[in-house]
C-alpha cells in the first residue's frame, strides 16, 4: 500500500465578499510510495502550495480524502491533527519561516518542545541533525546571521528532527541563487538516498530532475506524470 | 527546550518590544500608584493638620453675657451665672457612647487678674490635656511639672518683663510634644511664626498674693495664647474665686471624618446646661476636602487604568498580529492551540509582572519627588506592601485580560493561511 493516497481531492476557495467561488484544485488523485522523491511542478497560481498544505494535514479539502500511513487525516479532530503533523510530517516552507528570535539549535529543537524527552536528549538529537546538514558549527547563530543557503539547510534540519516519515517542501530553493539552490538540492538528494520520502514543489526544472517522478499541475488539474529513469 | 524557553528566548532577543510593553504597563501603574499614595498621604496630612488646629468641639455654659474672647470664641465671663460648668462636667463628657472617638478633654477656667499692676488674662488648665491639644506650641524653658508652675504667653511675658532677648539669635525653643509622639505632619507647625530668640530672665511672678514659678514661655503663635498666663486648674480656680467652676471645655475628637455632629449631640445630652458647638467650618471643610481628594484620585486612577488597559490591549493585539506567521508556523509544526496560548501568556505574565514592579517603583519615586510640593511638613513615604502587591496584580490582570483574546484568536488561525504569505 502507498504511504500517501490522495483521492478525488478538490479545493474551492470562497473569498470573503465575492460571490463566485474559486476552484483551485479539481479531482486530484495521487499516490506517494515510501522512499519516493516527487517533484510537483506548475505555473504560479496553479494550486501547488494548496495541494502541499492539503497533503500536510493543515488545509481541509472541499472534497476527497487524504490518507497518510493508513490514517484519514481530515477525520482526526483538530488537535489530534496537530499532533499528527508533529509526528508524521516535516515542513520546509518557501520562506523557510525560521523563528528570528531562536538560534540555530533552538529552531531545530522547536518541534521537540512538547516531547517528554530530556533536554539533553533533545539537544543531542538536534545537534545530530545539524551535523547532517553541515550547520553544527553555527548552532548559536540567529537566523539573520546565516546565509540564504544556510537558512534553507536550517529549515530542512528543523523538518528532519522529529524523524518524520514524509518531508513536504514548498519551493525550498525559491529565494536562493542557483548555487545555493543546488546546495539544498544536494541535501535532499542525500536524504532521499538514505530512504527519506520527499514531496517537493518547485518551479525550477533542473531541481525537478533530481526527483524520481515529476507531477505536473495546471489550473488545479494534474496532467502527464513523467517517470525518470533511475 | 520547552514552551517557556520559546517565551524566554522571545523576551530576551526582542528586548525592544518587551521594553515597549513594559513601559506602557508601568506608566499606567506608576500613575495610579503615585496618585493613590499621594492622595492617601495628603489626606492623612490634612486630617492631622486640621487636628492640630486644636479642639473640634467647644463646651461653654449657657449664657447671654459675652465678655471675654478666647481663641476666637466668645465665652462667658460672668461668674454668677446660674448655669455653670463644673469640674465633674469635664469627666462626664467621657461618658458618652462615642467616648472612644474623643482624644482630649481640656477643661479650663478663664479670668482676668491683676498681675504686678497689670490686668492679665489667666487660664487655669489641665496641662497634660492642654499640651496634647496645642501641639504646635514651642516652649522656651520646660513643661510645668509642679502645681505652682506656669506657662506664659509671649506678649504677656514681655509686658511683665519675664524674658529678655538673647544676642546670639539661637532659639532654645522646643516643641511641647517630643518628636516621636508627633504623628506624621506634626514636625513644625505650618503657621509657625519666625521666632525671636529669647530666654527667661525672671522665673518668679506674683499673682493675687501668691508666688508662682514660670516654667516656660510659649514662643509667639499669633494667637490669643500670646496674651495669657496658663496655670494649673485648681490653683487658678481658687485664685479667681471660682472653685470647682469651668469657663469652658475644649474637646478634640480623633480621626478624619469622625461623626463630630453625633458627638456634639451626645455631649449636649450629657450636659443639658451647656452650649456645645463644633467648629463646623473646619470640620465641614476637612470632610469635604478629603472626600473631594479621594474622589478625584479614584476617578483619575480609573481613567488612567482604562487608558492603560486599552493601550496594552492594542499593543498586544498588534504584537500578536505581527506574529501571525510565526504562530501559524508553530501550528503547522504541530503545536497545539493550548501550547501556543501558554507560550503567549507566559510572555505576557513576565512582561506585566516586570511592568507592575517597575511601575510601582516609579510611582513611589514620583510620589517621593513631588511630595514636597504638596506637603509643607516632612511627610514620610511609607512602603505599603499592599500597594506593591496590588500594583503587580493589577498589571498582570490587565496584561492577561488584554492578551487572552488575541492569543486565542491567534491560536485559531488557519496555519495554511498563516504560512502562505511572506
Ligand atoms: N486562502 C485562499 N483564499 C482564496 N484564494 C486562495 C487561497 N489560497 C490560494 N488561493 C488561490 O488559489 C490559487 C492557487 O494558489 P497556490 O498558492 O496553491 O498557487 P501556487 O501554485 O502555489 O502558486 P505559486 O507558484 O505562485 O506559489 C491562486 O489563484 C490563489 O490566489
Ligand atoms: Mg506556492
Amino acid at each position: 500500500m502507498s504511504f500517501v493516497v490522495i483521492k478525488n481531492v478538490s479545493k474551492v476557495y470562497q473569498p470573503d465578499g465575492i460571490d463566485s467561488a474559486v476552484r483551485v484544485l479539481a479531482d486530484i488523485n495521487l499516490a506517494v510510495q515510501e522512499g519516493e522523491f516527487i517533484s510537483l511542478m506548475g505555473p504560479s497560481g496553479s494550486g501547488k502550495s494548496t495541494l502541499l498544505t492539503i497533503m500536510g494535514a493543515m488545509n481541509r479539502p472541499s472534497e476527497g480524502s487524504v490518507m497518510v500511513d493508513g490514517v484519514d487525516v481530515y477525520e482526526l479532530p483538530e488537535e489530534r491533527r496537530a499532533d499528527f503533523r508533529r509526528e508524521y510530517l516535516g515542513f520546509v516552507f518557501q520562506q523557510h519561516h525560521l523563528m528570528p528570535y531562536l538560534n540555530t539549535l533552538e529552531n531545530v529543537m522547536l518541534p521537540l518542545v512538547t516531547s517528554k524527552t530530556s533536554a539533553k536528549e533533545k539537544r543531542s538529537r538536534a545537534m545530530a541533525v545539524l551535523q547532517r546538514v553541515g550547520l553544527a558549527n553555527k548552532a548559536t547563530r540567529l537566523p539573520n546571521q546565516l546565509s540564504g543557503g544556510e537558512q534553507g539547510r536550517l529549515a530542512i534540519a528543523r523538518a528532519l528532527v522529529n524523524e518524520p516519515p514524509l518531508i513536504l517542501a514548498d519551493e525550498p530553493t525559491g529565494t536562493l541563487d542557483s548555487n545555493t539552490g543546488s546546495e539544498i538540492m544536494e541535501v535532499f538528494q542525500q536524504l532521499n538516498a538514505q530512504g527519506q520520502t520527499i514531496f517537493m514543489v518547485t518551479h525550477n526544472p533542473e531541481n525537478a530532475l533530481v526527483a524520481h517522478r515529476i507531477v505536473n499541475i495546471r489550473d488545479g488539474r494534474m496532467f502527464n506524470e513523467s517517470e525518470k529513469e533511475q | 527546550m520547552r514552551i517557556r524557553s520559546i517565551a524566554w528566548a522571545n523576551l530576551k532577543r526582542r528586548k525592544g518590544k518587551a521594553a515597549f510593553l513594559i513601559v506602557g504597563i508601568s506608566i499606567g501603574i506608576a500613575t495610579v500608584v503615585a496618585l493613590l499614595t499621594l492622595s492617601r498621604l495628603i489626606k492623612d496630612e490634612i486630617g492631622t493638620q486640621l487636628d492640630q488646629f486644636g479642639a473640634n468641639i467647644i463646651v461653654v455654659p449657657q449664657s447671654n453675657s459675652l465678655s471675654l474672647d478666647y481663641g476666637g470664641i466668645s465665652v462667658s465671663g460672668v461668674s454668677l451665672d446660674v448655669n455653670q460648668l463644673k469640674d465633674e462636667d469635664a469627666r462626664r463628657v467621657l461618658d458618652i457612647p462615642y467616648r472612644n472617638r474623643i482624644s482630649v478633654v481640656a477643661p479650663k477656667i478663664l479670668g482676668v487678674s491683676n498681675v504686678e499692676g497689670q490686668p492679665v488674662l489667666l487660664a487655669g488648665v489641665n496641662f497634660d490635656a492642654e499640651l496634647k491639644l496645642k501641639r504646635w506650641w514651642r516652649l522656651v524653658g520646660q513643661k510645668p511639672a509642679q502645681d505652682g508652675d506656669l506657662l506664659v504667653g509671649y506678649d504677656a511675658a514681655k509686658r511683665l518683663s519675664l524674658i529678655e532677648e538673647t544676642a546670639d539669635g539661637q532659639s532654645q525653643a522646643v516643641p511641647v510634644m517630643p518628636m516621636a509622639e508627633i504623628t506624621s505632619g506634626g514636625g513644625v507647625h505650618a503657621n509657625h511664626i519666625q521666632e525671636k530668640a529669647f530666654r527667661i530672665a525672671r522665673d518668679r511672678v506674683q499673682i493675687g498674693g501668691n508666688e508662682f514659678r514660670v516654667a516656660g514661655v510659649i514662643t509667639p503663635t499669633g494667637g490669643s495664647e500670646d496674651q495669657i498666663i496658663f496655670g494649673s486648674l485648681p490653683r487658678f480656680q481658687k485664685l479667681l474665686g471660682k472653685p470647682d467652676q469651668l469657663s469652658m471645655i475644649e474637646v478634640s475628637a480623633l480621626c478624619i471624618g469622625c461623626p463630630v455632629e453625633e458627638i456634639v449631640k451626645q455631649i449636649s445630652t450629657q450636659l443639658p446646661n451647656a452650649k456645645v458647638s463644633a467648629l463646623q467650618q473646619s470640620v465641614r471643610a476637612r470632610a469635604e476636602t478629603v472626600n473631594r481628594l479621594t474622589r478625584f484620585a479614584s476617578a483619575v486612577s480609573a481613567v488612567v487604568l482604562l487608558i492603560g488597559g486599552l493601550m496594552v490591549f492594542t499593543t498586544m493585539m498588534g504584537s500578536v498580529v505581527e506574529r501571525t506567521k510565526e504562530i501559524g508556523v508553530l501550528r503547522a509544526i504541530g503545536l497545539r492551540k493550548r501550547q501556543i496560548i501558554n507560550e503567549l501568556m507566559i510572555e505576557v505574565a513576565a512582561i506585566s509582572t516586570i511592568g507592575g514592579l517597575v511601575g510601582w517603583t516609579a510611582g513611589m519615586l514620583i510620589s517621593w519627588l513631588i511630595l514636597p510640593y504638596f506637603s509643607q511638613s516632612g511627610l514620610k513615604l511609607e512602603i505599603d506592601p499592599k500597594i506593591a502587591i496590588g500594583a503587580i496584580l493589577v498589571a498582570v490582570l490587565i496584561g492577561a485580560v488584554s492578551s487572552v483574546y488575541p492569543a486565542i484568536r491567534a491560536s485559531r488561525l488557519d496555519p495554511s493561511e498563516a504560512v502562505r504569505y511572506v
